[in-house]
């Protein structure tokens, strides 16, 4: 559905991305696992439109998304979750969805259908409608921000980290909400910490390592190889691992 | 006890007029936390523009103020483009400096164009006054303090009803995620710092009718508008309103019971002491430096 | 290189020392009087906001009020005004000294305004207080007395000899400790309390210091324009042109001041002379409005620093930067001693105090609780951390793990409950004496002054404050050779000279763990030590943090590496909600069913494991 073709892309201090290949399945549950670094969220930053990419194109069927704005980024059909931040603690929850649509908000039709879409599989954004997003926990949150994705009826939804920060409780509502996300057409493109949370949830892996795609293979194969438990469970005497370059933002 | 009734009523009326002139610079400051030393500047440039047009027309000083709001928004919007967003990602003190740049050379146009002496605008009802029994309600400060709270509801209304007003509280709350959403975060800014700028238009229309005012008035008028933003605190409207009252009815207060001379020294020493007692003001809350995280 | 500027400098000061010997043009002397009062206006000012960061509007407030007092003063007393000049400067102090007790509260744009208002305060003040002042017609200074052959030369020697005294001061605050302490103040106030800086008396010092040669600078002047009026002495135009020339020259250098005072009012000149008649005014406001707002849009930095940057770019042509190279696996150096031991003047006092004590908890917590608005961050949390060992503090997120780190620190006033060190309460310390007292801290994100040299970052961390130590050289003595030795035993030792703006976030981390130990501290809380580095430096951090265990240091550390954790601490606490759950040892409490219950979740297979 999308794909990428040799990507550069960096923050100034050099290239976080050098050279990224990527193909993502049409309905599939993607998940790009890999050590600090790799260059995982600067993906989604840079399918997104934040960061423009120095080399490289970004397919999205096909169009070209590469050095395009978040709106139009948006407009194309692909939204993301950021790892923080994501929902507007001062604005309520009502707001904050309606925001979700801020690209439809001229068709007030649509905009009143997908609230209440929504609304039916995802119930607390009518329950605390009127509260404060800040007011809500953790992963309360999180159940909002992945609604206020779909509100433009997305086709591919981006998770960044959905589970930083959050207890194992919640990483369960989590896994749920990303499971009901797929359910209802949207394919999913999202970049975890924790390996194995990750490639649970997903139908396919990615693994990046320093800028670059290792390998791609469907999920259960990639968990259930012996090598990646040595690069990510914890394991100090990761071969090949020991980068003393730049450290991506945010880590 | 006359005294002190008129004196409060001529001091609320101020205030009024004060919450109208602040209504524009709360708004920047309190969503964009950008401080435009320049507003004072921009509110005495409406003026001269009212009284010109009204000293070629004879319209309404009132009625012009309302018409410039459009070319205020134009000036805003151009300050915004050229030199607010700048110098934001340099230094925040220095968007001070550099917007009080601007205030002072604004003032050397003023004086360039038309002069150092005094003028007001002088429309039919600048003299008259509603009479309350023994107390006197002048028209003019009636009519500014009525468009003040019309306008302060307007813009209220803006920031919580309309989706360019969620558009301007995302984007000042977090950049990166307001783009996320699809607003294009520059031109929400710019937008909103625009809408800021217009409210100058009536503001300096009422002033060009209330007081006399020369060039090197904006220096009087920023005193008093960081007073009011000050007293209020974080850029509330309420505050805003609560601070214009306070300064006004101190102002007068002073100046029946004490001496005139001193009213003009009130603002900053209500600044002074308030920034020194209780800096968010008396409607914000405790500023924390960091959320509750882990 | 330096020799050959010291000679050009020397030379020019030469030449305008001998001007008023060369040529008897007034208007020429003129021109230079003012120069210095404003060379000296914006040196002063540079104190204040280039090297201790408060920037100001109303400096000029400074000459109004040197030059009323030494007026009103030479008037009552009938002496000449030159000679109660100093008792401008002091008054001059003084109400700097009242604004940097403002200070407290307000920083940044607040300090702004509130030194606008105190300008035009002033100046109310000045003009209302007319009996003494003379309010709106002015205040007539008494006429010079010496021999009308000599001109306006004591004016201009007067002010010529502040000028140098002016530099003379700059130059030996910015290499004495004290300059070390405001430019840390200037970086970050907060991280300079919390390594010990006594940052309200470093602030006031520093204010006087801004305005007393101004005040004198005042008095002369007055005397000079000899009628002293509201709207000369308390300009704020002249405030403006004083940051003008300060920005415009090199904010916190030493010569950019003069040289902007230079290049201001020989532009200001040029608008009278060129263009006269009565838009003079005008267009005198609208340049130097402009002006303003081009120097901070274009060149923040100003001429001199920016001038010094390309030189420096020039010089080193393509010369990597050293702070790009990997970190290495090598062996670490022996851990410094406690203090005790190694002696400095600044450093020794700290530790001592605490090592004989024998109580078995170094740190204990007693129903602490952190309220913050409506939100109850710890609830009566009770804790102790046994003397010596390495206690790990975990808990999911929002739990008040950093809360408690910044209620242990002092941070932040604790809402209710007590914090002891040895036994000893230090629940009512501030941050500072918290420091002296012998807890030390890091951050997430690691906290250094981006602006100063790694060395001179970790040299900034200053002990019991004593008034002496402030004119030794910044980094210098015992200090520095402590600061040297930190710097090798966590591997930075070859970044000494860098800037510590350039360092990798790895780097900063090794950086901050030796600046928190120069002050020696029994306790030192880490805060995810082990968040964001690669394994290399991960294997060196816990290299050093178990070396400085065995040499007697107690550590607190909240990670959420469970692998970390589990190989390096010897003590668990865990915290859920603001409230402990469990303590005792890590493996435990990492079996223990309510902590998995709540932190590790029921599938533990989904999110334990890293």
């Amino acid at each position: 559905m999308i794909r990428l073709e040799s990507v550069y892309a960096g923050y100034g201090g050099g290239d976080v991305l050098q050279g990224v290949d990527l193909a993502v399945r049409p309905g599939s549950i993607t998940c790009v696992v890999g050590p600090n670094g790799a260059g995982k969220s600067t993906v989604l930053r840079t399918i997104s439109g934040l960061l423009r990419p120095r080399a490289g194109q970004i397919r999205l069927g096909d169009q070209h998304l590469n050095g395009r704005s978040p709106a139009a980024v948006i407009a194309a059909g692909v939204v993301q979750v950021p790892q923080q931040d994501g929902l507007f603690g001062q604005l309520t929850v009502r707001d904050n969805m309606l925001l979700g649509g801020y690209l439809i908000r001229r068709d007030k039709a649509r905009l009143r259908r997908r609230m209440a879409e929504l609304a039916e599989t995802f119930p607390i954004i009518a329950e605390r409608a009127r509260d404060k997003a800040a007011d809500l926990s953790g992963g309360q949150r999180r159940i909002v921000e992945f609604a206020r994705a779909l509100m433009t009826e997305p086709r591919l939804v981006l998770l960044d980290e959905p589970t930083l920060g959050l207890d194992p409780k919640t990483c369960q509502t989590v896994f749920e909400t990303t499971r009901a996300i797929h359910a209802l057409g949207a394919t999913v493109l999202m970049v975890e910490q924790n390996v194995r949370f990750g490639l649970k949830l997903a139908t396919d892996g990615v693994v990046m390592e320093r800028g670059r795609v290792l390998l791609a293979e469907p999920a259960e194969e990639l968990l259930a190889r012996p090598d990646i438990a040595a690069m990510f469970f914890g394991s100090s005497a990761g071969a090949g691992t020991a980068t003393g370059g730049p450290d991506a933002p945010g880590h | 006890m006359t005294l002190l009734l008129q004196t409060l009523i001529l001091g609320l009326l101020a205030g009024g007029v004060y919450a109208l002139m602040s209504s524009g610079f709360t708004l920047v400051f309190g969503v964009m936390k950008v401080i435009n030393l320049a507003h004072g500047a921009m509110i005495v440039v409406a003026a001269f523009l009212t009284w010109w047009l009204w000293d070629r027309t004879g319209i309404d000083p009132l009625l012009i103020g309302v018409c410039l709001s459009p070319v205020m928004a134009g000036i805003g919007w151009l300050l915004y483009k050229t030199v607010i967003a700048r110098v934001q990602r340099v230094d925040w003190e220095l968007t001070l400096v550099a917007s009080f740049g601007v205030a002072v050379a604004a003032g050397g146009v003023m004086a360039l164009i038309w002069g150092a002496e005094g003028h007001a605008a002088t429309p039919s009802y600048v003299t008259a006054s509603f009479e309350l029994g023994s107390l006197v309600v002048p028209e003019a400060q009636l009519y500014a303090c009525v468009g003040a709270v019309v306008l302060l509801a307007a813009l209220y209304a803006l920031l919580r009803g309309t989706f360019l007003g969620r558009a301007i509280r995302a984007s000042s709350a977090n950049r990166d995620s307001a783009a996320l959403v699809g607003i294009t975060v520059e031109r929400t800014m710019a937008a909103m710092f625009a809408i800021g700028a217009a409210t100058t238009g009536f503001a300096g229309a009422a002033l060009s009718v209330l007081y006399q005012f020369v060039p090197d008035s904006h220096y009087v008028w920023i005193g008093r508008i960081l007073c009011v933003v000050i007293l209020g605190g974080l850029g509330s409207f309420l505050g805003a309103g609560l601070g214009a009252g306070i300064l006004g009815v101190s102002e007068a207060l002073t100046s029946s019971y004490v001496d005139a001379r001193w009213a003009t020294a009130v603002p900053y020493v209500l600044i002074i002491v308030i920034l020194l007692v209780r800096p968010q003001g008396l409607l914000g809350g405790r500023v924390r430096a960091d959320g509750v995280a882990a | 290189m330096k020799a050959a500027r010291g000679a050009v400098l020397g030379g020019m000061v030469l030449l305008v020392a001998l001007v008023p010997l060369f040529t008897p043009d007034t208007y020429i002397h003129n021109l230079l009087i003012l120069t210095f009062v404003v060379a000296v206006t914006a040196s002063g000012w540079n104190i204040m906001g280039g090297l201790t960061g408060y920037v100001s509007l109303g400096h000029g407030a400074f000459i109004g009020v040197g030059g009323y007092t030494a007026g009103i003063l030479a008037q009552r007393w009938d002496v000449s005004p030159f000679l109660v000049a100093p008792l401008g400067g002091v008054a001059a102090a003084l109400v700097a000294l009242l604004l940097g007790l403002a200070t407290r509260k307000t920083r940044g744009a607040a300090f702004v305004i509130v030194s606008y208002a105190m300008l035009e305060l002033l100046g109310q003040v000045t003009r209302n207080w007319s009996g003494v002042t003379g309010g709106s017609q002015g205040f007539l200074m008494p006429l010079p007395s010496w021999d009308i052959r000599f001109q306006n030369w004591p004016f201009y020697y007067a002010l010529f000899a502040l000028v140098l005294l002016s530099i003379g001061m700059t130059v030996a605050i910015r290499r004495s400790k004290l300059g070390l302490g405001l430019m840390a103040i200037r970086d970050d106030e907060d991280k300079a309390a919390g390594i010990g800086v006594r940052t309200p008396v470093y602030k006031s010092i520093a204010f006087m210091a801004s305005a007393v040669l101004v005040g004198v600078a005042g008095a002369v002047y007055g005397y000079y324009v000899s009628t002293l009026s509201v709207g000369t002495m308390f300009d704020v135009v002249l405030s403006m042109q004083v940051v003008l020339a300060a920005l415009v020259g090199g904010r916190g250098t030493v010569w950019g001041p003069i040289l902007g005072a230079f290049l201001v009012v020989s532009l200001s000149e040029l608008t009278n002379t060129t263009l006269g008649g009565a838009d003079a005014g005008a267009i005198r406001l609208i340049l130097f409005g402009g002006l303003l707002l081009a120097v901070v849009l274009l060149l923040p930095k100003g001429i001199l620093p920016a001038a010094s940057n390309l030189l420096e770019r020039w010089r080193r042509g393509s010369a990597a930067s050293p702070t790009g190279a990997r970190l290495e696996d090598t062996p670490l150096p022996p851990a410094p001693a406690r203090a005790g031991t190694t002696t400095g003047p600044s450093t020794g006092s700290t530790a001592g105090s605490t090592t004989g004590s024998t109580t078995a908890d170094l740190l204990r917590v007693t129903d602490l609780t952190m309220r913050f608005g409506g939100v109850t961050a710890l609830d009566t949390v009770t804790l102790a951390v046994p003397r010596g060992s390495i206690t790990a503090l975990i808990g999911p997120n929002g739990s008040g793990k950093t809360t408690l780190f910044n209620a242990v620190d002092g941070t932040y006033p604790v809402t209710s409950g007590s914090v002891a060190l040895a036994g000893r309460p230090i629940t009512r310390l501030g941050r500072v004496q918290r420091a002296h007292a012998g807890v030390g801290r890091s951050y997430q994100l690691p906290r250094l002054f981006d602006s100063l040299t790694v060395v001179e970052n970790v040299a900034a961390a200053t002990g019991e404050f004593r008034l002496t130590n402030l004119v030794l050289g910044a980094v210098s003595g015992a200090e520095a050779a402590r600061a040297t030795e930190l710097l090798e035993f966590v591997g930075m030792g070859a970044y000494r000279q860098a800037r510590a703006g350039d360092l990798s976030y790895g780097q900063r981390k090794l950086v901050e763990l030796a600046q928190l130990l120069m002050l020696d501290p029994d306790v030192i809380l880490l805060d995810e030590p082990a968040a964001g580095i690669n394994p290399t430096l991960r294997r060196r951090l816990t290299a050093l943090i178990r070396a400085l265990n065995d040499s007697g240091r107690t550590f607190v550390i909240i990670e959420h590496d469970m692998h970390f954790v589990l190989s390096l601490a010897d003590h668990a606490v865990v915290l859920a909600r603001g409230a402990v759950l469990a303590d005792g040892k890590p493996g435990d409490v990492s079996t223990d069913p309510a902590v998995l219950e709540a932190y590790l979740g029921e599938d533990l297979a989904v999110g334990a494991d890293k």
